[in-house]
């Protein structure tokens, strides 16, 4: 049998676990343990064992755990509120009035959570009653909440970043650094939109302003400070290459902890529920994390990657083909899988290809991300319509419909990464050499 | 046996839980140390090993909690009888999988005991100590699969689908990224 025939037997016997409801570490193992088993002569139990203790008893992977739980920590803080009452004074002079506080509400609290569901819901869960009490358009609300609800992933701490960087073997912290400049892209286009809607249609933002003097914004806001500050504190103290991803994860938890503790906000019940969340999420990740090392070792051992990725350069298909049609598998991808798995199933063949199409591997990273964050607005399973239809109690189509607009935009920020690469890898250079020097 | 089984699962998920805490602990006890000077030696072993045990005993609540992720798309379809069906099949190669885990890590584990390795990094233990998280984690992980096949096939309905109603009626959005 030819590599590219087993590669086939393999990607069969995959799909129908998967499409079987079988659970997607166990489906990875299984094609994994087949694989070696019938083609190689590489014992698997022993593959087995080192691809799953490799993957998870590491010392960087151990930054996953405690940016979950940073973040499951303040997603049951009052955080949700105080980003409604702190943001709020300050938007209201720009056309579209409080419809950006779900933009910058879901900026603010990505860069603090590394989960597109979680900022989603934290946002949504206050501001979607106050918009609607005060008449702002439903449609508009639901679309610019889910759209920004994805900020999570492309704002660092992302979990899925760290997904990425341990599947692609860069680092964690380039990754973050590469995601600022295309997550504040993507804040400005949802804003730019929100505001150029609301200059064509008047009639559909209220009216009602309430005038600040500036003191009486900054009292506000107050709530706030303490949350920026602990931002500002991780990712400098990440940036400026003082502490490892790890160690700011470390300071993180204990931020947030103290932010809890402070609004009030922590109990021993929510403590605990913090942690037993941030453990779940956590084993989920690294047990597919493990199945996906022991089916890239099946892979490395059969030779599928190297036969593949010599197979579509044989196609002789321009760079821009191989991402456009890429982009399209992802898209389609993103209809039935979750984004982990999306990355942690692929990466093992599309990363050869991809590297010797001359693509860096930090940059196509940012490219995946963002054709995640999209995945979570595709019906059906799109895990951000699902939480704002379950929130505001519209049906499916409705959400989806509202959301097409930021679909869209984020299909434009795709392609401005594409066409300006620098936008995910200058500032990595640009820190790294400062470190460096 | 039922209370047994829960209680397992839960103390388990506990110490999973405690071990994750302790990373964070460490880490922050290695951050400050070096800024007043000193070191904390073996500290990244320490976490490392700390991470597995945190991922591995923690596998049989979280499966049981609904947590560990599947492709709903098609089963959810599915009429009650098939989809119980289906849920029979799944659960019989998860079945399989775990057991061929449970023989393949504690196979390994054994053999880092009986040619007693030692840890390649500045705290030289025995490896099988730290690797002993694995062991017995999965093998909580057995028991919960088993456990959930034997309750479907009696007809019941398995834990991980009704943790996930109970979270979809509390509007709990956490269990994904």
């Amino acid at each position: 049998m030819s590599t590219l025939e087993i590669a086939a037997l393999v990607f069969a016997l995959l799909t129908v676990l998967l499409a079987g409801g079988v659970w997607i570490a166990i489906s990875m193992g299984i094609a994994a343990w087949f694989a070696l088993g019938l083609f190689t002569s590489s014992p698997p139990q022993v593959n087995l064992f080192q691809a799953f203790w490799g993957s998870s008893a590491s010392w960087t992977i151990a930054a996953l755990p405690l940016f979950v739980w940073m973040g499951e920590i303040l997603y049951r803080t009052r955080l949700s509120e105080e980003m409604f009452e702190g943001l709020s004074p300050w938007l209201q002079w720009l056309p579209g009035r409080l419809m950006h506080v779900n933009i910058f509400g879901c900026g603010i609290f990505a860069a603090v959570s590394g989960s597109s569901s979680a900022t989603c819901a934290t946002i949504a869960k206050v501001a979607l009653p106050e918009l609607k009490r005060r008449g702002y358009d439903e449609k508009m609300c639901l679309g610019s909440l889910c759209g920004a609800g994805t900020l999570g992933l492309l704002i660092p701490p992302s979990i899925v970043m760290i997904v990425y960087a341990i599947a692609a073997e860069v680092s964690i912290l380039k990754m973050f650094l590469a995601g600022v400049l295309p997550g504040l892209l993507l804040v400005a286009l949802f804003s730019g939109a929100i505001a150029i809607w609301a200059l064509l249609h008047p009639d559909r933002t209220p009216r009602e302003v309430q005038r600040f003097s500036f003191r009486e914004r900054l009292r506000r806001s107050r709530n706030l400070f303490p949350c920026l500050a602990l931002i500002a504190f991780v990712m400098g103290s990440m940036f400026t290459g003082w502490a490892t991803a790890t160690e700011a994860a470390s300071f993180g938890v204990l931020g947030a902890l103290a932010i809890a503790g402070w609004s009030g906000g922590l109990t021993r019940e929510s403590f605990w529920a913090s942690l037993m969340g941030a453990t779940r999420l956590s084993c989920m990740i690294l047990f597919i994390l493990g199945g996906a090392a022991f089916l890239s070792s099946a892979m490395a051992f059969t030779g599928i990657p190297k036969a593949l990725a010599e197979w579509v350069a044989s196609l002789g298909v321009s760079r821009f083909e191989l991402i456009a049609v890429l982009a399209l598998v992802y898209l389609l991808l993103g209809t039935a899988l979750d984004g982990i798995s999306m990355i942690v199933l692929t990466t093992s063949v599309v990363l050869p290809m991809v590297e010797a199409a001359g693509f860096d591997l930090v940059w196509f990273g940012i490219f995946i991300v963002i054709l995640v964050e999209i995945a979570e607005l595709t019906p059906p399973l799109g895990f951000n319509l699902f939480v704002l239809q379950t929130m505001s109690g519209r049906d499916s189509n409705y959400v989806a419909l509202a959301a097409l607009p930021f679909f869209l935009l984020m299909v434009v920020a795709l392609v401005l990464l594409v066409a300006f690469p620098e936008l995910a890898t200058w500032l990595p250079e640009l820190v790294i050499r400062k470190t460096a020097a | 046996m039922r209370r047994f089984l829960d209680r397992l699962y839960a103390a388990s998920g506990a110490l999973a839980a405690l071990c994750l805490a302790s990373i964070a602990a460490v880490m922050l006890a290695q951050a400050f140390l070096r800024e007043a000077g000193r070191l904390l030696r073996g500290a990244d072993d320490i976490v490392a090993w700390l991470c597995a045990a945190a991922a591995f005993l923690a596998l049989g609540h979280t499966f049981r909690k609904g947590e560990l992720v599947r492709v709903g798309l098609l089963i959810e379809r599915l009429s009650p009888r098939a989809r119980h069906a289906a849920e029979i099949v799944a659960l019989a190669i998860a079945l399989v999988f775990a057991g061929f885990m449970v023989w393949a890590v504690l196979a390994f584990v054994y053999d880092s005991f009986r040619f007693n390795e030692v840890s390649q990094g500045l705290i030289r233990i025995p490896i099988w100590i730290p690797q002993a998280s694995v062991a017995v984690g999965v093998t909580i992980f057995f028991v919960a699969v088993l456990d959930e096949f034997v309750v479907v096939l009696r007809r019941g309905k398995p834990a991980y689908q009704v943790a996930e109603d109970e979270r979809r009626a509390a509007q709990d959005f956490t269990e994904t990224v």
